[in-house]
This record gives C-alpha cells, structure tokens and sequence, in this order.
C-alpha cells in the first residue's frame, strides 16, 4: 500500500509536469524524422527545434511565455500531414507543413480554421500576394525569387545571350514551380533553357537525364531536386565528369550530407540560399550552452555545422520574432493564431535586428507587410570547397518586379478556382 | 447465449437464402448503422471525421471495388489507384466544365470513366491470367499515372500540376471543398458507400456474383456450362473500377481536397490491395474490416501515448507505429490467412453453438 501511494503520487507529479510544460504558446511543427527523406527533414527539424528550446532555457520563452514547440511526424506524407494538421489545429498558433503536397492540402482550409502557414522557402510562390492568400507566409524568398537570383548570378559570370541552361527539376509540383519565370528570363536575356524532368522513381537512378546532359552540353545545369534526386544528380554529374563550377542548386539542393558523400570532387558545386551556418554568430554559442551542453539536442556537432540545421534556425527566428511582434502589438503574452498572423505580416529584419537576435550572418535583411508576405530578402550564392560550404557572392536581390504581375496572375486564378475565397482588400 | 439460433425456423427455400438468415446478424447490422448514421456524428470530433470516419468509409469502397474483381471475379490486378486516379480527374474535370452540375451526381458519373477505362485494360485477362494479368494491369497504373502528369488539360494548366477541390453546393449547402463541414462530407461519402454496398451484395450474390465465382474457381469448367467468360470477366472490370473510381472520386473530393498525380501511384494501390487480403478476398465485410485495421489503427496508435502522457517523441511513435501495424498484419495472417472476414465467421460460428462446442 505505502508503496502504491509512493507510485500514484510520482505518477501524478509527472502528469501536472507534462501540463505545466504544456503551457504556453503552442506551436507545432509537422516534421519528417522518419520515410524517404529523414536524412533532410532531420538537421533542419534539429534546428528548429535547437533554437526555440534555447529561448526557453535563455529568456525563458519569448515575452516571459514559453513556447510549447511540439513535433507532430508526417514522414513527408500528404495523408499524415492532414491528419497532424487536424489534430494540432484545435490549439495551435501557427501551421509549418513542411511539404508542397501538405501546403496544397491545409492551404484552403486555413482561411476557414484562421491558422497562419510559415512556410519559409517552400510552397507557392503566388503565396507572396498577402491580399490573396492572407493566411499564408512563404519568407524570406519564394522559388520565383531563387530562379530570378540563380539568372543574375550566371549573367554575373557573362552575357547569357546564345547560351544554354539545363534545368533538372523534379517532376512534381514542387520542381515545375520555377518555369514560368525561366522562360520568362530565358526570352528576356536571349539563353536557352532546356527543362529535364525527373520522375520521382527515377531520383536515384538519372543516367538517361545525364545521358541528356552529356548530349546537349548546356552551359550551366540548374537544379531543382530534394531528398534522394540531389545525392543522385550530384553521384551522377561526378560520374560523367560535369565541370562541377557550372552546377547551381536551389537552397534545398545544397545539403551537406549530399556532397560529402563525393567529397573533393564535389568542389564547386553551386546552391542558391538564404541562410548561411555561421558558427561564430552568437546564436551559435548560446545553442552550445543552454541545449548542447545540458544534453538537449538530438543533433551532433557535424551536422550543427551545415547548411539545413543553420537553415532551422533561422526558420525558427522567423517564428519566433513574429511572435514578438504580436506580443509587442496586442500587449498580451499568449498570442492568439489571429495576432500571430499579424505579427508575421509586420515582421522587419533590419540589419541591426538580426545582429541583435545573435543571427549574424545566418540570414539576409528582410520585411513582411500585408501586402507582401514573403519579404524578398534575397540570398547568398553558396560553394562546395570540398569540406563545406562557403560564400562566393555578396547579397543577391531577385527582380521581384520582373514577375510580380505572373504572381498577381496565378494568385487571382487560385482564388477564382477556390471561388468564393476571401480577400484581404485592406492591403 | 448471444448468437442463439434456437427457434428460427426456416420453412422455405428463399428464408433459408435470405440475407440475415439469422436474426442476430440483421440487429448487429442494425446497431453499426445507427452508430455510422447517429452516434458518430454526434459525437466525432473534426479529427476523427477527418482522420478515421472518412478515410476508412472511402478506403472500405474502394477494397470493395477491388474485391469484386480479385476476390470474386479471380482477376488479379495492381493498377486500382489508377482507376481512382479516373474517377478522380474524370469529377474534376466535369464540376470545372460544368460548375453548375450537382457534385454528388458528378461522383456517381465520374464512376463510368473509370468503369470505361478499365474495361480497356482488363480486355488482355481475356487471354491472360494471375501473375500476368497483374502485370498487363501494372502497365494501366503506370500509363495512367504518367498520363495525369503530362496531360495539362486534366488539370486546367495548373502551374503545380495538381488538382484542388473548388467549393461545390448543392442548393446552397457546401459539399465539398474548404468551406464544406466534415459532417456533410461525412455524410454524402456515408450514403454513397452504404449505397454502393447494398448494391454490391446484391450483386456478389445474384446471377452475375455465381458467374463471377465460377470463373475464379476454374474458368475452363465455367465456360463448359456456358458461361459466357468474356462477358464475366469484362463485367467483373466494369463494376470493379467504377466503383473503385467513385471511390477515388471520393477520396479527392469529400476527403484530400486537393491531389498531386503521384497521389495515385503504386503504394496506394497496394494499400488498397492489402486492405482487401487482410479483410479477406472475396467478401464484403472484410473490406471494412480490413480498412479498420490498415487505415484506422495507425491512427488511433498514434495518439494513445499521448493520451496516456507518455513522453514520447512523435518520431519515435511513428516508428513504434509502423512496427506495431506491421506485426499485427502479420499476426492476423497467420491466426486466419483468408482475413479477417473469415476470423469473424470463425468467432460467429463459435458463438452460435457455444456452450456446446463439439
């Protein structure tokens, strides 16, 4: 009997410490740690979650409120991705679905449940048009913008006019996402622009595109590839000696983990990206201290040290600083999804606000407004010197203006489609 | 002592091949519809409609339309997320041309381009069968799907190359899309399933159900007493695929709301598939059963550590999950490997001579 009370009163004290911990702003995150592409999914899950469990520890949560940072596993998969969506969504502050297929999915019904989307660096570009898609947040740069960047990159390099682009993309929504905008710019410079689909069945065996590749000898190969296509397509263009210097991936093209597997011979490979792992931010050595060092990390110190887990963080200071800005506007602790909609949509990342968050260096200078929900903050061109990956351009900006109207355009033809769609007509 | 058969006398042929030649089954029968029509939706919350009621509703329609064919017909065939890839861009395609047409009749109509395209790819069974056939049947899965992809008009020039579910009304009241509640979803998937179940026990137990069944046991035998086995075995793929394409037709639009063409692609046509073995080849029941287990209990799974405050992270479940629903296929295969119909029969049979059993 003593020791039965012994038992029922620890198993009560765990169950009032799950419901203190469950206090706060809650804030899921559909994340993939399991199905084909874990090995992505993990170090940027690591980050996230790295990041917010350092404010908590540091500052105690964000405005003297812990965040309630909860994983709710898809494994990448549409079906499990509703169902994390509908099971979060009855508390939840925010949705960060994570994959096109989901965004496709939750993307209508956020107007009726009235959750915001953070969606950084992923989903549908036309997702910028605030007025259009109120409830949705793609920032700091949409697909529009890589494609528009990776352009002014290569004219960088020389006059684009008579030469030849290969674009290796997935055959999927996600991979198709950039065409229009490329052949946009491919009539405007005078280039040719080859697109070269992979199927998803194929991503691990691309000899026939690479036969392609070898045949037509584009002048840059531009890829558009996640999880296994990238580690495919790089093996490939290492096996059929492509001059690596000429091959430019999208921001989730440029993993580590995919180009350590080639190692040196990978040296001048190319990604797109708006983050960059600075190991001497300050950031850096708070996530040492109060996560590392007390053991709370799922991450170890290699993959600390790449772009995805760097690119979690970042995604996380998004979050968290549009949950600031809401505190800060409504004056209250536990923000409502409602407010926190508004913090997103009122975001500034100046200069001095990034070195302030201790981000220096990790992310580029950008602004939300209720017109504008992916901010444009442009990028870094990032290389594979054989270890890691470095900066090789200063701060790209992409022509937003150059598509803005193609944006305007698919945005409108989105909500005729899902017709009656509410609009923001306050912007 | 439930199942007592004592005092239900049979004095004619037609009560002894009735339906519910016991009572008891028709009153259990009774009991799961008043759950499926009152209780749940009284009671379910919009997860469990979202992630149980409905999906195990379509997943039951679209086994059953497999089993007609495989379980019954003996027709083996792999490309079942093709035909409800059908059904599914066929109702896309017609509420998007015609936005004025009723969505309800627009998921009973897209039925029959699936029923079209299957009675084109099931007309190899009439000279190949088993494995082979299976293959001939792969080949629709794959052009099918390919043909979603690469045919722009399927999807109206979409920039993503996926199809999304408009808001549909039926005399004011949303059917389907965002703005449509999950009860009214819940019902119009509830009364097209319940529907199309009656039909198909009729049917599985008529003239053409036999049919079907003689030219599964031995298809020589069969058409040496004039069964005509051309006309079996094209019916078997007519009816199949249009009801597994109202049943994909379904899936898109009282459930996912929107669809990318991979959607369609082989996994889901062996979830399908094992639905029906793990429920039990050649019966209806087992596809609700089968669909409880593969489509259901992963679910319910998933948040029974949380609901018990266990600490567990959401990775490590899912990987506990698929363990888990794993080993119990294989368990449930190996107690009774003709599924779990026949594991119900077995329970059935048990219940109705207990306390004496011989």
């Amino acid at each position: 009997m003593k020791h039965f009370t012994k038992w029922a009163a620890a198993a009560a004290m765990a169950l009032a410490g799950t419901a203190v911990a469950a206090e706060g702003i809650y804030a899921p995150n559909l994340s993939y740690r399991t199905g084909p592409f874990a090995a992505t999914g993990i170090p940027l899950m690591n980050g996230q979650a790295d990041y917010i469990n350092m404010l908590n520890a540091r500052d105690g949560g964000i405005g003297g409120v812990m965040i309630d940072f909860d994983e709710c596993e898809t494994g990448y998969s549409t079906q499990k991705g509703v169902e994390c969506y509908e099971k979060t969504k009855g508390k939840a502050v925010v949705t960060q679905p994570w994959s096109t297929g989901i965004t496709l999915q939750v993307l209508p019904k956020t107007n009726v449940d009235q959750i915001p989307i953070l969606a950084p660096g992923y989903g549908f570009s036309p997702m910028s048009d605030g007025k259009t898609f109120s409830w949705a947040f793609n920032a700091p740069a949409g697909y529009w913008d890589a494609a528009s960047m990776i352009v002014q990159y290569l004219e960088g390099m020389g006059d684009l006019n008579g030469k030849k682009i290969a674009f290796l993309h997935l055959d999927h929504p996600y991979g198709k996402e950039p065409i229009p905008v490329f052949e946009a710019l491919a009539a405007a410079k005078g280039f040719e622009f080859l697109p070269i689909p992979v199927g998803l069945k194929e991503m691990q065996n691309q000899s026939a595109q690479w036969l392609q590749i070898r045949r037509e000898r584009p002048d840059n190969v531009v890829m558009w590839g996640w999880g296994a296509m990238n580690a495919g397509a790089i093996t490939e263009a290492v096996k059929t000696k492509y001059p690596m210097e000429n091959f430019i991936g999208v921001w989730w093209s440029g993993h580590n983990a995919d180009l350590a597997i080639v190692g040196e011979k990978g040296k001048g490979y190319k990604s797109i990206s708006w983050s960059f792992p600075n190991m001497d931010a300050p950031v850096m050595a708070d996530i040492q201290k109060y996560i590392v060092a007390e053991g709370k990390t799922k991450s170890n110190e290699t993959e600390m040290q790449g772009v995805f887990y760097g690119r979690g963080i970042v995604i996380s200071a998004i979050l968290a600083e549009g949950i600031r800005v809401a505190q800060a506007e409504y004056g209250v602790g536990e923000i409502s999804a409602e407010q926190l909609r508004w913090g997103l949509e009122n975001l500034n990342f100046t200069a001095e606000r990034i070195d302030e968050l201790g981000l220096t260096g990790m992310m580029l200078p950008f602004s939300t407004s209720c017109s504008n929900h992916t901010g444009h903050s442009g990028g870094w061109m990032l290389e594979w010197d054989g270890e890691k990956f470095v900066k090789v351009s200063d701060h790209l900006k992409a022509d937003v203006a150059s598509y803005a109207a193609l944006a305007g355009e698919k945005a409108a033809e989105y909500a005729a489609a899902n017709a009656p769609w509410p609009m923001n007509d306050g912007c | 002592m439930l199942y007592r058969t004592v005092g239900q006398f049979k004095t004619s042929y037609q009560a002894d091949q009735a339906l519910f030649p016991v009572r008891q089954d028709a009153f259990l029968l009774g009991i799961i519809l008043l759950c499926a029509f009152v209780i749940f939706p009284l009671t379910a919350s919009e997860f469990t409609f979202q992630t149980l009621l409905i999906p195990i509703l379509i997943y039951s329609l679209a086994a059953m339309g497999l089993n007609i064919l495989t379980g019954y017909a003996g027709q083996l065939s792999l490309g079942t997320a093709a035909f409800m890839g059908v059904g599914a861009y066929a109702c896309y395609k017609m509420v998007t041309i015609m936005p004025w047409m009723n969505p309800i009749l627009a998921v009973l109509l897209s039925g029959f381009f699936s029923a079209g395209i299957g009675v084109a790819f099931g007309i190899p069974s009439l000279r190949i069968k088993g494995f082979y056939l299976a293959i001939a049947t792969l080949a629709a899965q794959f052009f099918l799907v390919w043909l979603f992809e690469k045919w722009a008009w399927l999807y109206n020039y979409n920039a993503s190359g996926a199809i999304q579910v408009p808001n549909l009304d039926v005399f004011g009241l949303y059917v389907s899309g965002p703005l449509a509640s999950s009860m009214t979803q819940y019902y119009v998937v509830l009364i097209i399933v319940s529907l199309l179940t009656w039909v198909c026990i009729n049917l599985t137990r008529g003239n053409l159900g036999r049919t079907w069944k003689a030219t599964r046991d031995m298809d020589i035998a069969a058409e040496l007493i004039g069964i005509n086995l051309m006309r079996s075995k094209l019916t078997a793929f007519a009816i199949s695929s249009y009801i597994v394409g109202v049943a994909g037709a379904l899936f898109v639009f009282q459930w996912r709301g929107a669809a990318e063409p991979n959607l369609f692609d082989i996994p889901l046509s062996f979830q399908v598939l094992f639905i029906a073995i793990i429920g039990g080849l050649g019966s209806i029941l087992g596809n609700y059963l089968g669909a409880i287990l593969i489509v259901g209990l992963p679910v319910v799974l998933n948040i029974v550590p949380e609901a018990l405050g266990i600490p567990l992270s959401s990775a490590t479940v899912e990987h506990l999950n698929i363990m888990i629903v794993g080993s119990l296929i294989v368990f449930f295969l190996i107690i009774e490997p003709h599924g779990l119909n026949a594991l119900w029969r077995l329970i059935r049979e048990k219940l109705i001579i207990w306390p004496f059993p011989h």
